[in-house]
C-alpha cells in the first residue's frame, strides 16, 4: 500500500501493566487517500484511539510502520510531523488548558513553529469554526463544550495541517452540538481538502463522516467496509453484523 | 404505586449576576418503571435528579411543595434520615467516571468500602460480592479491575464500576444519569439490559437521564422532555420518537443516520416561540 496519505502496516503496540503485556493494536494496517475520510469503530477498548494515538506518537509502537505521505514517520515526530498532522481529542474539557486564554492556546502553535502575523491568524482561526472575536480573552471555564471543542478544532488547524485525527470529536457533545460540530468540520474538510482518520463508536456518526470505515475489536481489525456497504448492511463478519444492529435505531426512516 | 413524587420543584442558584432558576417548576411521579429525563446540557434534567438525594450545594438551593419517597418526606427529612437513603435506597450513577471515581483508591477498595463500613461486611464476603457485581456489569476480569486504579480503566469499564458500586446494596430507586454515554452501542446494550433486570425482577424504580433520544424511546416507559429547567413534554416512551413538540422534533433531525444523505444536519431553531418563556 503506498501512496496513500496515512499509510499504516501491520502496527502493533503493547503496553506493560503490572509486569502484564496488553496488547492495545495487533497487527492492524490501513491505508487512507489523500481528501478521504476514514472511520474507525468499535468497542472501547478495542484498540481504535490507540492508533491515532500511535500515529502521533502518543503509543509505544512494538511493530509495524507509520507512513504519512509516503514517509515513514520519524521518532520524536518534531515539527514537520505536527505541521501536517493534528489531532482533536474526544473531551474539550480535558485537552485544553485551564488557565490559558483561548488566545493562548491559538497563538502557541505558531510561536513554537515560528510562524509570525499571530493576531490576524487567531482572529481568523476563530472565524472559521464560527466562534465571536470576543472570545478570544476568555477563560476555557467561560465556554461550553460545544464552543470548548471549537476551540480544540481551531488550535488543530492553527499550522494548516493536511490530516486531521480525530478522537471522538462529539461524543461528549448534546445532539443539537454535535450536529454544529459535524457539519462545521465537514464544511472545514471540503473547503481545506483536509484528510480525516475519525474514530468514533456511533455508526451513525461515521457513516455521514467516513467514506471507508473499518470495525476493530480487542485491537485487530475485523473488516472494512465502504459506506455504501455499510448502508446496505452488507457486512462479511458477525462481529461487523452486531455492532450494525446495536445500532439499528440509528438507520434511516 | 407511587415510589416517588415530586411536585413544583425548583433548583435556584445565587450568583454574582444574579439568581439563576435551573429547575422552574418540575412536577413527576414515578412508580417501579423506567422514568427517562431527555434535554441538552443545562436543560436542568441532572438537577432534577440530584435534587431527589438533595446532593445540591450552596449557593444552590431547593424548593418543592411536596417530595415524597416512599411515603418519607424528602424535603423535611434530616440530614442524617438523607444519608440513611443515599446508597441504601436511593443509588444514583453518576455521569462521568473520570470524576466520580476515587483517583488515588483501588477500584476494589471503593466497591468494598460500602460494604464494609456500612454494612459490616468481612473482608472475604465483601470482596465476594464486589467481584460478583463486576462480573454482574460484564466485567471480563474482575480481579485485575480489582486491584487497578480508575486512570488505568477505559471510560466504559469505568462507567461499569460505578454501576456495579451502586447496585451492591440493591436499592429501591436508581437515578441514573448519562450511564452509558460513554459506552459503546455493544456494552450499552449489555448494561441497559442489566438496569432492565433490575426494574423487572427486583421492581426497582429507575430515574433515567440522558441526551440520547432513541436510546430512552427504546429503554424507558416514560420520557420527560426538559428544556430550560421545565418539562416541555410528557410522553410515552414508544412515542417519543413522533413527537409532536417542535424541541423534541428538532432534537432528533440532528441526529444523523446511517444511509442518510450526508449533507448538513439542521441545527436546533432557538428563537421558535416554544424556546422563549
Amino acid at each position: 500500500m503506498t501512496g496513500g496519505m496515512i499509510t499504516v502496516s501491520n502496527l502493533s503496540v503493547s503496553f506493560n501493566a503490572k509486569g502484564r503485556t496488553v496488547r492495545a493494536v495487533e497487527d492492524v494496517s490501513l491505508s487512507v487517500a489523500k481528501g478521504e475520510s476514514f472511520g474507525l469503530v468499535g468497542e472501547s477498548g478495542s484498540g481504535k484511539s490507540t492508533i491515532l494515538r500511535a500515529i502521533c506518537g502518543l503509543a509505544p509502537v512494538t511493530a509495524g510502520e507509520i507512513a504519512i505521505g509516503g514517509q515513514k514517520v520519524p521518532s520524536p515526530r518534531g515539527r514537520a510531523f505536527a505541521a501536517r498532522v493534528q489531532m482533536v481529542f474526544q473531551d474539550p474539557y480535558a485537552s485544553i488548558h485551564p488557565r490559558h486564554t483561548i488566545d493562548r492556546t491559538l497563538s502557541e502553535p505558531l510561536s513554537i513553529h515560528g510562524i509570525g502575523d499571530t493576531d490576524a491568524r487567531v482572529m481568523q482561526a476563530l472565524a472559521d469554526v464560527g466562534l465571536p472575536a470576543g472570545f478570544r480573552f476568555r477563560y476555557p471555564h467561560q465556554l461550553s463544550g460545544g464552543q470548548r471543542q471549537r476551540v480544540a478544532i481551531a488550535r488543530a488547524l492553527m499550522l494548516q495541517p493536511e490530516i486531521l485525527l480525530l478522537d471522538e470529536p462529539t461524543s461528549a457533545l448534546d445532539a443539537s452540538v454535535q450536529a454544529e460540530t459535524l457539519n462545521l468540520l465537514a464544511r472545514l474538510r471540503e473547503t481545506r481538502g483536509l484528510t480525516f482518520l475519525m474514530v468514533s463508536h456511533d455508526l451513525a456518526v461515521i457513516d455521514h463522516m467516513c467514506d471507508r470505515v473499518l470495525v476493530m475489536q480487542q485491537g485487530r481489525a475485523v473488516e472494512e467496509m465502504t459506506r455504501d456497504d455499510l448502508a446496505a448492511s452488507r457486512m462479511k463478519t458477525a462481529y461487523a453484523r452486531s455492532l450494525f444492529e446495536a445500532s439499528a435505531d440509528r438507520m434511516l426512516g | 404505586m407511587t415510589l416517588l413524587s415530586v411536585k413544583d420543584l425548583h433548583v435556584t442558584f445565587d450568583t454574582e449576576a444574579g439568581v439563576v432558576e435551573a429547575v422552574r417548576g418540575v412536577s413527576f411521579s414515578l412508580g417501579r418503571e423506567r422514568l427517562g429525563i431527555v434535554g441538552e446540557s443545562g436543560s436542568g434534567k441532572t438537577m432534577t435528579g440530584r435534587s431527589v438525594l438533595r446532593l445540591i450545594r450552596p449557593p444552590g438551593r431547593i424548593s418543592a411543595t411536596q417530595m415524597l419517597f416512599d411515603g418519607q418526606d424528602l424535603m423535611r427529612a434530616s440530614e442524617r434520615e438523607m444519608r440513611a437513603l443515599r446508597g441504601k435506597r436511593i443509588a444514583m450513577v453518576m455521569q462521568d467516571p473520570k470524576y466520580s471515581l476515587n483517583p488515588v483508591m483501588q477500584v476494589g477498595a471503593q466497591l468494598m468500602e460500602g460494604l464494609r463500613q456500612r454494612d459490616r461486611v468481612g473482608r472475604a464476603a465483601a470482596r465476594q460480592a464486589a467481584i460478583a457485581a463486576l462480573e454482574a456489569v460484564q466485567i471480563r476480569d474482575p480481579e485485575r479491575v480489582m486491584t487497578a486504579y480508575p486512570h488505568e480503566l477505559s471510560g466504559g469499564m469505568g462507567q461499569r464500576v460505578m454501576i456495579a458500586m451502586m447496585l451492591i446494596p440493591n436499592p429501591d430507586l436508581l437515578i441514573a444519569d448519562e450511564p452509558t454515554s460513554a459506552l459503546d452501542v455493544t456494552v450499552q446494550a449489555e448494561v441497559l439490559s442489566i438496569l432492565d433486570g433490575l426494574v423487572r425482577d427486583r421492581g426497582m424504580g429507575l430515574i433515567f437521564i440522558s441526551h440520547d433520544l432513541r436510546l430512552v424511546a427504546r429503554f424507558c416507559d416514560r420520557v420527560l422532555v426538559m428544556y430550560k429547567g421545565r418539562i416541555v413534554e410528557e410522553l410515552a416512551a414508544r412515542d417519543l420518537l413522533s413527537a409532536k413538540h417542535p424541541y423534541t422534533q428538532g432534537l432528533l433531525d440532528c441526529l444523523p443516520r446511517i444511509g442518510g444523505n450526508r449533507g448538513p444536519l439542521p441545527g436546533l431553531d432557538r428563537n421558535a416561540d416554544w424556546a422563549k418563556a
